[in-house]
C-alpha cells in the first residue's frame, strides 16, 4: 500500500490533484446547506430527562426564559424623572416582537394590592409616569413591601432596579437585546442600563464564537504560512501544507453538513483543531524533503526516501490522534460525539492528503523552482545549532534531567488535585465584555439574574393550600436562603402571605401563612391576575413552583445550593408524599456539565490505554511503548496541573482539549523513537544515531513546535475565554511535548540504551 | 362628459350611503346581540357549573349560583354570585354593580376570615375566579366601546345563518385589538367570537355550544372560552335557568353577602 501510494502520487500527480479538487468541490458544495446551532442546551440529547422536564415545567407554570434589564444610578433611581423614563422604555419594550408581553416584570406592568380609602385595588404598581417625588417614592416602597417583587425589581438601597423581559424563544435573545439597547440608548438618561441573563450570554456567545472562527482560522493560517516561509524559503513548497489543511477542513465540515448535523458551538471548533494537526504531517514531510534534497539531488528519489522514512510514524501519529478524538464518541453528549467523530475523520483525510498531495505537487514543480532548495549536509542555521545543543545537553546532563522530571511530576500531581470542575457560560466572555459587566452590576445590586426553580409535586389536589405543606415549603425556603448566592426565593407561600397581609390584615398587620386551606383557596379565588398565580402553583394546587433566584451562576455554586436543598428535603419529610425536581437554565447547565466532565475522564483514560497498546505494537516493545507515552503523560499532567495551580476552572473547553492534548503530544515521541530505531538499525551505532536524530527529526520537531505554538498566539487576544484557552493549549502542548521529547527522551534513551538496543550489548 | 360626472357623483354618494348604512347596521346588530345575550328579561338566575381544563387536561369544577337584575335595558345591572363548590370556597360571594361607561363596583365576602371587602374593578380583562373567562366575558362589553363593521352577511355557523362583524376598540385596549363575531340572524346571539391581539394573532375563541329557548328567551346554556396559545379552556354550563322571577333590589346589597337569600339559594 505504501509503495502503491507513493508511486501513484509521483507518477500521476495531476490525477491526485484532480481527485482532490473534485472531492473538495463536492464537500465544499455541501457547505451551502450549513445550519448553525448555538444552544448549549443541545449539549444534551433532546430526550434527556432534565430537558424534557424543563420543557414540561415551563409549559405547566407558563414560565419563559428572560432577559434582565438593569438600571443603575449610584445617586438612586427612584425619582420621578428616572421612573418616567423607565415607564416609557417599558412601553417601547412591550412593542418588541418575540417578547411575552403579559409576563413582563416592570413597575408599570406588575400588579400590586393597595387601598383607596376602604376599597381594595389590585392593579398595576405604577400606572402612569410618577407626577411627583412622593409618587416615585411610593413605587419604591410598594416594591420593597412585596416579597415577590423585592430584590427583583428594586435593590434595597434604591440604587438599582431591573425589568425582567420574558422571551418566546431564547434563540432570539441577541436580537431582542439589541432592540432593547436601541430603546434605552434613545430614551435613557444619566442612569446606566445593562442587559444580562443566561439566554443572552448563551445566544451571544454562539454568535461571537462564529465571528471569532471566521477571524482566527485565517489569521492562524497566515502566521503559519509566514513561519513556514521563514524556514523553507520557497512558496511553492510550503503551499501544499496550507492546501492540505484547508481542504481537510472543507472536506470535514462539508461531510458534517452533508450528514445532516448542524454546526454547534463544539463543531465550530473543528477548523481550529484540524488546522495544526493537518499542518504537522506536512511539516515533517517538507522538512525531511528539505534536509535531503541536496543529498539526493533528484526529487523523485528524495520524495521516495522521505515518504518511506515518514510513512510509519505519520500513520501512527495520525492514528493516535484519531483514537484520541474517536474516544470522544463514547461521551454521551451528542455535540461532543459529532465533534470527536468528525475531527477524527478530518485527521484521516489530512493524513491521506499529506502523503499524496505533498509528493504530487513537488513532482509538478519546474526544476528551476528547486534550484536553491534545501540544505547541504551540515545545517548551520540558528535553529539547527540550538537543536544540536539541546541534543548534547540531553545526553550529558541526564543526571540533572531525570530528577528534575521526577520533581515536575510530583508538583504536577499536587496541581491535578487542585483542579476544580466549574463552568458558567457568562464567564466564557472576558471580564471586560459588556455582558460580564452587566452580570456583575446586576448581581451585586439585585437578587440575581440566575433563575432556578424548585418544583414540589404531590398527587393530592389542594395539597399546596394546606398550611402544613405551606409551612414545609417555607422551611425549605429558609434553608435555601442561607446560601449567600441566593438573592431571593419566592413561591406560593410568599404570595399567600402577601394576600393575607393585604386582604385580611388591610395592609398593616397579620403577616404570615393562611391558617386553613379554605383561607388560602379563597385568597386565590379572588385574586384575579391568573397569570401570576399560574407561575407559582398548578391548576389543581397539587404542584408548586419555588423561584430560586441566584446572584451567581457558576455550576459549583448552583450545585451547592441544589445539593444542600435536596439534602434538607431528604432529612425533613414533607406532610405529603412529595417529589421535588429542579428546572431552569443554570440547572440544565450543571447537568450537562456533569455528564460531560465524567464522560471526558473515561474517554481520556480509555484512549490513553489504547494509545499505549498501539505504541507497544508499533515498537514491538513494552519498554519503548512506555517511553513513548512519557511526553504525552507529562504534557497532560503539566498542563492540567497548571490549570489547577492557576485556579482556572475545569470547564467545557478545557475538558474537550484533553483529547487534543493526547492526540498531539504523542506525535513527536513517535517520530523521535520510530526514526531513532530505524536509524540505529541502519547505522548500528548509538552515537551516530543520536547525531542524525537531532539533525533530521529533531529539527522537524522544533519547526513544528514553533509553527504551531506561534501560529495560535493571536487567539490569546480573543474576547472569548474558550478561544484564549484553545490558543494557550496549542502553545503549551507544542512546547511541553516538544521539550519533553527533545530533552527527557534522549536522556532516558542514553541511560537505558543497553536495554533499548539489546544488539548494542552483543556488538560490544 | 357632464353625464358621466353626475353618474360618478351619484355612484360615490351611493357607495358612501351604503357604507354608513352598513356601519350603522353593524352597530345595531351588536347592540341587539348585546341585549339578547346579557339582558334577557328583567332579571334572571341560574346554577352554573364551571369546568376549567388546563393544557395537561386536568379539570377543575366550580359551582355557583348567579343572580342578575337589570336596572335599565342595555344599562346598569347588578350581579350576585354565590359559590357552592369546591368546598373550600363554598359560601364565598361576589357582587358586582355594573355601570356601562363607568367603573363597576365589586364586593366580596370571604367566609374563611368572615370578611366583606369592596374591591376596585378597574381591570375588566382580569380573570373571573381563576377561569379563562374575564369579568367582561361574564357581564358583557358595551357595544359603544368598539367600532363595528360588517364583514359578511352570509356566514353559517353549525347550520345557522349569521352576520360576521369585526369590532375594533375605540380606545387602545388590552383585551383585544380586533374581535370577530358571528351573530345569529334569528336569535341575535353570538355564536362564535374570535379575539385577535395587536399582531393579528388569534388569542382566544368564544363559542356558544348549546342554545336553548327558556321562558321565551333564546339562551346560551353552554359556552366555552378557549385560550389558543396556552391550549386551555373553560366551559360554563347553565342549569335551572329562570327569567323574570321578580328578584328584589335589596338582595344586591352588602347585607346579603354574608347571608345569601335563602329563597333563591339553597
Amino acid at each position: 500500500m505504501k509503495k502503491g501510494l507513493i508511486n501513484f502520487s509521483t507518477n500521476h500527480p495531476v490525477w491526485i490533484i484532480m481527485i482532490i479538487i473534485g472531492f473538495t468541490a463536492l464537500f465544499g458544495w455541501q457547505l451551502a446547506d450549513i445550519r448553525i446551532d448555538t444552544d448549549p442546551e443541545n449539549m444534551l440529547p433532546t430526550d434527556e430527562p432534565v430537558r424534557i422536564f424543563n420543557h414540561e415545567f415551563k409549559e405547566q407554570f407558563e414560565i419563559s426564559d428572560f432577559l434582565a434589564v438593569g438600571i443603575v444610578n449610584e445617586e438612586g433611581v427612584f425619582n420621578a424623572e428616572q421612573l418616567s423614563r423607565v415607564y416609557h422604555i417599558t412601553e417601547a419594550i412591550m412593542e418588541i416582537d418575540g417578547i411575552v408581553a403579559e409576563d413582563v416584570m416592570a413597575p408599570s406592568q406588575v400588579n400590586d394590592i393597595y387601598y383607596e380609602g376602604d376599597i381594595m385595588v389590585i392593579d398595576t404598581l405604577m400606572r402612569r409616569p410618577p407626577q411627583s417625588e412622593a409618587e416615585a417614592q411610593q413605587v419604591f416602597r410598594r416594591i420593597l413591601a412585596n416579597p415577590i417583587l423585592k430584590g427583583k425589581l428594586a435593590s434595597e438601597d434604591g440604587k438599582a432596579m431591573a425589568l425582567f423581559i420574558p422571551i418566546e424563544s431564547k434563540h432570539e435573545s441577541h436580537r431582542i437585546a439589541a432592540e432593547i439597547t436601541a430603546i434605552t440608548d434613545s430614551l435613557g438618561g444619566d442612569e446606566t442600563y445593562f442587559i444580562a441573563g443566561l439566554p443572552i450570554a448563551e445566544d451571544s456567545f454562539g454568535r461571537e464564537m462564529f465571528g471569532q472562527m471566521i477571524f482566527s482560522a485565517p489569521v492562524a493560517g497566515l502566521i503559519i504560512f509566514i513561519l513556514l516561509f521563514v524556514f523553507f524559503r520557497n512558496i511553492r513548497i510550503i503551499l501544499p501544507p496550507m492546501i492540505v489543511a484547508m481542504t481537510s477542513i472543507i472536506w470535514t465540515m462539508g461531510a458534517l453538513v452533508w450528514a445532516g448535523f448542524s454546526v454547534h458551538i463544539m463543531s465550530s471548533m473543528i477548523p481550529i483543531f484540524l488546522f495544526p494537526i493537518a499542518v504537522l504531517n506536512s511539516i515533517h514531510i517538507i522538512s525531511e524533503f528539505h534536509d535531503n534534497f541536496k543529498k539526493h539531488g533528484d526529487r523523485r528519489k528524495t520524495i521516495e526516501h522521505t515518504i518511506n522514512e515518514l510513512f510509519t510514524p505519520m500513520l501512527f501519529t495520525s492514528a493516535t490522534t484519531v483514537v484520541g478524538f474517536l474516544s470522544l464518541m463514547t461521551n454521551n453528549i451528542p455535540p461532543v460525539q459529532v465533534f470527536g467523530g468528525f475531527v477524527a475523520f478530518g485527521v484521516g483525510v489530512s493524513w491521506l492528503m499529506s502523503i499524496t498531495l505533498n509528493p504530487a505537487m513537488a513532482m509538478l514543480l519546474p526544476e528551476s523552482a528547486l534550484k536553491n532548495f534545501g540544505t547541504s549536509g551540515e545545517d548551520t542555521g540558528i535553529l539547527a545549532r540550538i537543536v544540536k545543543a539541546i541534543g548534547r545537553f540531553s545526553a550529558r546532563r541526564y543526571m540533572l534531567i531525570l530528577p528534575a522530571t521526577a520533581v515536575i511530576i510530583a508538583i504536577s500531581i499536587f496541581g491535578l488535585m487542585k483542579i476544580e470542575v466549574n463552568d458558567n457560560p457568562v464567564k466564557w466572555f472576558k471580564s471586560d465584555h459588556p455582558l460580564r459587566v452587566a452580570d456583575n452590576a446586576l448581581n451585586s445590586h439585585l437578587a440575581g439574574t440566575y433563575m432556578n426553580y424548585l418544583i414540589f409535586q404531590t398527587d393530592e389536589e389542594d395539597a399546596m393550600l394546606d398550611p402544613a405543606m405551606l409551612a414545609y415549603i417555607e422551611s425549605v425556603q429558609n434553608h435555601i436562603a442561607k446560601s449567600n448566592i441566593v438573592g431571593s426565593t419566592s413561591g406560593i407561600t410568599d404570595f399567600l402571605k402577601k394576600l393575607r397581609l393585604e386582604i385580611a390584615g388591610h395592609g398593616d398587620s397579620l403577616y404570615g401563612l393562611p391558617l386553613s386551606s379554605m383561607e388560602a383557596a379563597q385568597y386565590l379565588l379572588i385574586y384575579d391576575k391568573q397569570n401570576e398565580i399560574n407561575k407559582l402553583v398548578n391548576e389543581d394546587y397539587s404542584h408548586a413552583n419555588l423561584w430560586v433566584q441566584m446572584t451567581a451562576g457558576d455550576n459549583q455554586e448552583v450545585s451547592g445550593v441544589v445539593n444542600s436543598a435536596n439534602k434538607f428535603i431528604e432529612e425533613n419529610p414533607a406532610p405529603y408524599e412529595l417529589t421535588t425536581r429542579w428546572a431552569g437554565l443554570p440547572y440544565v447547565n450543571i447537568v450537562w456539565q456533569d455528564k460531560m466532565v465524567s464522560g471526558m475522564r473515561i474517554s481520556l483514560l480509555a484512549s490513553f490505554g489504547i494509545v499505549f497498546l498501539m505504541m507497544a505494537f508499533l515498537f514491538r516493545s513494552a519498554l519503548w511503548g512506555l517511553l513513548s507515552m512519557l511526553p504525552l503523560t507529562i504534557t497532560i499532567m503539566a498542563i492540567y496541573a497548571s490549570i489547577g495551580y492557576f485556579g482556572k476552572p475545569y470547564d467545557m473547553p478545557i475538558a474537550i482539549l484533553s483529547s487534543l492534548t493526547l492526540g498531539l503530544s504523542i506525535d513527536f515521541a513517535i517520530h523521535f523513537i520510530q526514526r531513532a530505531r530505524a536509524t540505529h538499525r541502519r547505522t548500528g551505532n548509538f552515537a551516530e544515531t543520536y547525531k542524525q536524530i537531532f539533525a533530521g527529526p529533531g529539527r522537524a520537531i522544533s519547526r513544528n513546535v514553533l509553527v504551531i505554538a506561534i501560529g495560535f498566539v493571536p487567539m490569546f487576544f480573543s474576547n472569548l475565554v474558550p478561544y484564549i484557552t484553545v490558543g494557550s493549549f496549542f502553545f503549551a502542548i507544542m512546547t511541553v511535548s516538544g521539550g519533553v521529547t527533545l530533552i527527557l527522551l534522549p536522556a532516558l534513551v542514553t541511560v537505558l540504551k543497553s536495554r533499548l538496543f539489546p544488539e548494542l550489548k552483543k556488538n560490544n | 362628459m357632464k353625464k358621466l360626472l353626475v353618474f360618478g357623483m351619484v355612484l360615490a354618494l351611493a357607495i358612501f350611503a351604503t357604507a354608513t348604512l352598513s356601519a350603522a347596521d353593524a352597530t345595531e346588530i351588536m347592540k341587539q346581540s348585546h341585549l339578547a345575550y346579557y339582558y334577557s328579561g328583567d332579571d334572571g338566575m341560574a346554577k352554573v357549573s364551571m369546568k376549567i381544563v388546563s393544557k395537561s387536561g386536568k379539570e377543575r369544577i366550580r359551582e355557583f349560583t348567579i343572580l342578575r337584575l337589570d336596572i335599565e335595558d342595555g344599562g346598569q345591572q347588578k350581579y350576585y354570585t354565590y359559590f357552592k363548590k369546591p368546598s373550600d370556597v363554598s359560601r364565598l360571594t361576589f357582587m358586582v354593580w355594573k355601570y356601562p361607561g363607568g367603573d363597576d363596583k365589586r364586593w366580596l365576602y370571604m367566609p374563611a376570615i368572615d370578611l366583606i371587602k369592596q374591591i376596585s374593578a378597574g381591570d375588566k380583562t382580569a380573570s373571573f375566579v381563576n377561569s379563562d373567562f374575564t369579568y367582561e366575558d361574564i357581564s358583557g362589553r358595551h357595544w359603544t366601546e368598539d367600532v363595528h363593521t360588517i364583514i359578511s352577511e352570509s356566514e353559517t355557523v353549525d347550520g345557522k345563518e349569521a352576520y360576521l362583524i369585526s369590532s375594533i376598540p375605540v380606545k387602545k385596549y388590552k383585551g383585544f385589538a380586533e374581535k370577530k363575531s358571528w351573530i345569529d340572524k334569528k336569535t341575535n346571539l353570538p355564536l362564535k367570537e374570535e379575539y385577535y391581539d395587536k399582531k393579528g394573532e388569534l388569542e382566544k375563541i368564544f363559542s356558544a355550544d348549546v342554545i336553548e329557548e327558556i321562558g321565551g328567551f333564546p339562551t346560551i346554556t353552554q359556552r366555552t372560552i378557549k385560550i389558543i396559545k396556552k391550549n386551555k379552556y373553560t366551559t360554563l354550563t347553565f342549569d335551572e335557568i329562570t327569567y323574570n322571577t321578580g328578584l328584589g333590589d335589596e338582595i344586591f346589597t352588602e347585607r346579603y353577602l354574608k347571608t345569601p337569600p335563602r329563597k333563591y339559594i339553597k
